[in-house]
């Protein structure tokens, strides 16, 4: 799942043979680098899949002296499964990483025989797929950041207003000039006109922002984004019988990755 | 054209079929509820059923019902112990968590769900009218003993005509104490101390034959009966949702909760150190 | 030809004919059209992509390059249009390298219907071919079995029905540009409105003699409305039994070499 700066991918840790759950602490998620790639279907294949992709990401690296790059990474999968059109192996994988240039998410999924599916949002794969598209389709949004969040509260109310004029006459030119609060009043029915805003609070404006420049860096939405993904994910699985036993969420940033073990329900 | 229209059109019910059932069965005064099903214009009704419904068989099979549970009964020195799941699955997609796989014939006497859930419940129904007009009739109260009969007799009487069930009759009377039946769609009919019946049953064997004592306390029973479906729940992919915890005693049958099984997960899991299967840790 | 890779094959007939499910390809359900007007030729597709019931991609790619003048658009097993025309463009080019000549629209046709003949069908890649070459302009389908036509206007897929209506009643001998470009694109409109299989936006390419336009998403008649409000939830929602931060120096740049103990299970170069 894409987030403003940031992506995430998510699993769920069951190992099952039918209604049998073997493992509850099977992952399916495997990090090569600054790419993490995600595998469900076969648990054989899982695992087959999952070390030769390893192999194939370490050789590229002895040889390029370089870490591979997503969509790289992205094309290697997809034609390694299509070598294997007529005898597929039975895993959907979804690679998610960020751009190590230009610092871009970037994701896809794959089906068993390597078709891409390029996405600007959201990949889905496994067994609670059809759930997991309903969850994401209403819970995912661009740039991840909460919209319920009021900004008046956040701001002082002349800086906000004055905020909201300049953004609106395109004179906004800020470091924290920020997507989400376009989005705000894109969406908002406030009147801007008011042309007696921008006289009164210009000054108050600049100084605001020179003390609070870390304000917006507080609404990141890396954290966001982990709510969105692990709340889609758990609520899918609970819908279906045979996902679930708990999960690990990866979200990965320009600098760190952050993995968290979740608290799902064992039944 | 004639004989074209004849080939097709047939009565919704076969009614030969159905008048012998009702000579056979049937008190001719307990007709609130049919036996008269409308039967598919198919040779083989069963069969034909059969291969429509068995997601096992034919993963795309167009009428998928709702199946997958863990039931148990077992009786003790303080009565009878009912716990259930309420999971409902269809293919591998839940359903409902929420079900009441106990059903409540009458006020003194329980059933349990297994299988397909309108069987069970149609047909549970149906026996607690049977008891009822046997109360009525002989002015006693029935005995376990015959109405798990009389839904014996009845499940016998449909054999292999596509009813799927496995059903518990929990009751207490006075002449046979604690009494505890296992019917099955297939015609079972047995008698015991300790049953457990679903997809997870042996999951919920392992534990209660672990721990099982007839001289339990009611606490310990109760607690019994909670830990054995939690256990299931846990390793069955069909069965979860809340435990429905039920104790049968002379009076009548007393109802001990309709909890979520998450909550007791962790409580058991963190308090007391079971289930170390699940790991807190990140690798 | 590089050679598929079948040594999977027996094992999943053994799965399969244990009741392990085969896994689902996408494919692209699809409408996508050809129509020739006066000095090019003009291909237009659909961008929805299927898995069974489920849109499994709601603007993908079916206009796909196969050299700068020629250009293909794709239906049916979506992995088998991607690789199949990658790999005859890659061949194309060769070829044209090699000969010295600009590539030829016939001659990416044949090599397409003489792969696909090869595979039997197995290749599931049905195919509108589209270019202007130094003979003139061309349009062609391309079928899976390795037959093959020349129309002057082309519709496949599973909205092929709803798209060629539009064709019947509306195409006329001589058509300009931008008449070619609408009629394709109402053609592609019928097949998003009236058929399950397509759906979401129109992609349009126009090649003539000096260039090619691809108009991805040339019309949108399905854009998603705004969310009103924010489904987000609050932070905190979830509950997280461990977490861990992994930065990016930890990755390490490049390999690791690391002495291997005597009885030592771990391969992995990079932990």
């Amino acid at each position: 799942m894409v987030g403003k700066d940031c992506v995430a991918i998510a699993c769920d840790l069951r190992l099952g043979l039918q209604a049998l759950t073997v493992s509850n602490n099977f992952p399916k998620i495997f990090q090569y680098g600054d790419v993490l790639l995600g595998l469900t279907g076969l648990a054989t294949d899982v695992a087959t899949v999952s070390d030769l992709f390893r192999y194939k990401v370490n050789m590229y690296r002895l040889r390029e002296e370089r870490n591979i790059a997503p969509s790289t990474f992205a094309n290697l999968v997809s034609s390694s499964l299509y070598e294997r059109r007529f005898g597929p192996y039975f895993v959907s994988p979804v690679v998610a990483g960020l751009d190590q240039k230009t610092g871009k998410p970037f994701i896809c999924g794959f089906d068993s025989i390597g078709c891409i599916d390029f996405a600007k949002d959201f990949i889905v794969s496994g067994t609670a797929t059809e759930q997991l598209f309903g969850m994401c389709e209403s819970l995912w949004e661009p740039d991840m950041v909460r919209l319920d969040l009021d900004f008046r509260t956040l701001f002082p109310p002349g800086i906000f207003f004055y905020m909201m004029i300049l953004l609106k006459n395109g004179q906004l030119n800020h470091d924290v000039e920020c997507s989400t609060i376009m989005h705000i009043i894109c969406t908002s029915d406030l009147n801007f006109t008011n042309a007696s805003y921008q006289s009164t609070f210009a000054t108050g404006f600049d100084e605001f922002f020179a003390n609070n420049l870390n304000l917006l860096d507080d609404l990141q939405c890396p954290e966001d984004l982990f709510e969105t993904i692990s709340q889609a994910l758990l609520n899918a699985v609970d819908r279906d019988a045979l996902s679930g036993w708990g999960a690990h969420v990866y979200i990965i940033e320009k600098d760190k990755v952050t993995k968290r073990l979740l608290k799902g329900r064992q039944d | 054209m004639d004989t074209l229209v004849a080939r097709y059109s047939r009565p919704t019910y076969d009614e030969t079929v159905t008048e012998d059932m009702e000579e056979e069965l049937l008190d001719p005064v307990a007709s609130g509820l049919s036996l008269k099903f409308a039967m598919p214009p198919v040779a083989q009704p069963s069969s034909w059923l059969r291969s429509a419904t068995d997601d096992r068989m034919n993963p795309d099979c167009p009428i998928k019902i709702a199946h997958g549970t863990t039931t148990l009964a077992f009786r003790f020195q303080g009565g009878i112990i009912v716990a259930t799941d309420s999971r409902a699955t269809s293919g591998d997609w839940i359903a409902s968590q929420t079900v009441k796989k106990v059903i409540e014939i009458n006020d003194k006497m329980l059933g349990t769900m297994a299988g397909g859930a309108a069987d069970c419940q149609y047909w549970l129904a149906w026996l607690g009218m049977q008891c009822r007009l046997h109360e009525l009739r002989h002015k006693r109260r029935i005995s376990v003993a015959a109405a798990s009969k009389i839904l014996a007799n009845l499940v016998y009487s449909y054999k292999n005509m596509g009813l799927s069930m496995g059903t518990m009759c929990a009751g207490v009377t006075k002449e046979e104490g604690p009494a505890l039946y296992y019917i099955d769609s297939d015609g079972t009919r047995l008698a015991g101390n300790l049953f457990c019946v679903g997809s997870g049953q042996t999951f919920a064997y392992g534990v209660l034959d672990a721990e099982y004592k007839y001289d339990l306390s009611v606490e310990d029973a109760l607690a019994l009966g909670s830990r054995s479906i939690l256990a299931a729940t846990h390793r069955d992919a069909y069965s979860g949702g809340f435990i429905n915890l039920y104790h049968v005693k002379e009076q009548g049958w007393e109802k001990h909760g309709f909890s979520d099984t998450n909550p007791i997960f962790w409580k058991t899991k963190l308090e007391k150190g079971e289930f170390t299967n699940v790991t807190s840790e990140l690798v | 030809m590089p050679g598929f890779d079948f040594s999977n094959y027996n094992r999943n007939a053994a799965l399969h004919a244990r009741g392990v499910p085969l896994p689902k390809a996408t494919s692209t359900g699809t409408t996508i059209v050809g129509c020739i007007f006066d000095g090019g030729v003009v291909i237009a597709a659909d961008t929805r992509a299927t898995s069974g019931p489920i849109v499994a991609d709601k603007n993908c790619e079916k206009l796909h390059y196969i050299a700068p003048q020629i250009w293909c658009a794709g239906a049916g097993t979506a992995a088998d249009t991607e690789f199949t025309t990658s790999l005859i463009s890659s061949q194309l080019e060769l070829h044209s390298l090699s000969t010295d000549r600009k590539p030829r629209v016939v001659t990416c046709m044949t090599m397409l219907k003489q792969h696909l003949f090869r595979y039997q069908g197995h290749i599931g890649a049905y195919l509108v071919v589209a270019g202007v070459d130094p003979t003139g302009t061309h349009l062609f389908t391309v079928h899976a079995h390795g037959s093959t036509d020349k129309l002057p206007y082309v519709t496949m897929g599973s909205g092929s029905l709803a798209a060629m209506s539009v064709f019947e009643t509306q195409w006329k001998g001589s058509l300009t540009e931008q008449d070619a470009v609408n009629l394709c694109s109402e053609a592609i409109q019928a097949g998003i409105f009236n058929d399950l299989g397509s759906g979401s936006n129109v992609d349009v390419a126009i090649i003539t003699k000096d260039k090619t336009t691809l108009k991805r998403n040339h019309i949108k008649p399905n854009e998603r409305s705004k969310k009103l409000k924010s489904y987000a939830f609050e932070r905190g929602t979830t509950a997280v039994l461990k977490e861990k931060i992994i930065t990016k120096k930890e990755l390490g740049r490049f390999v690791d070499i690391e002495e291997v103990e005597p009885e030592g299970e771990k391969m992995d170069v990079d932990t």
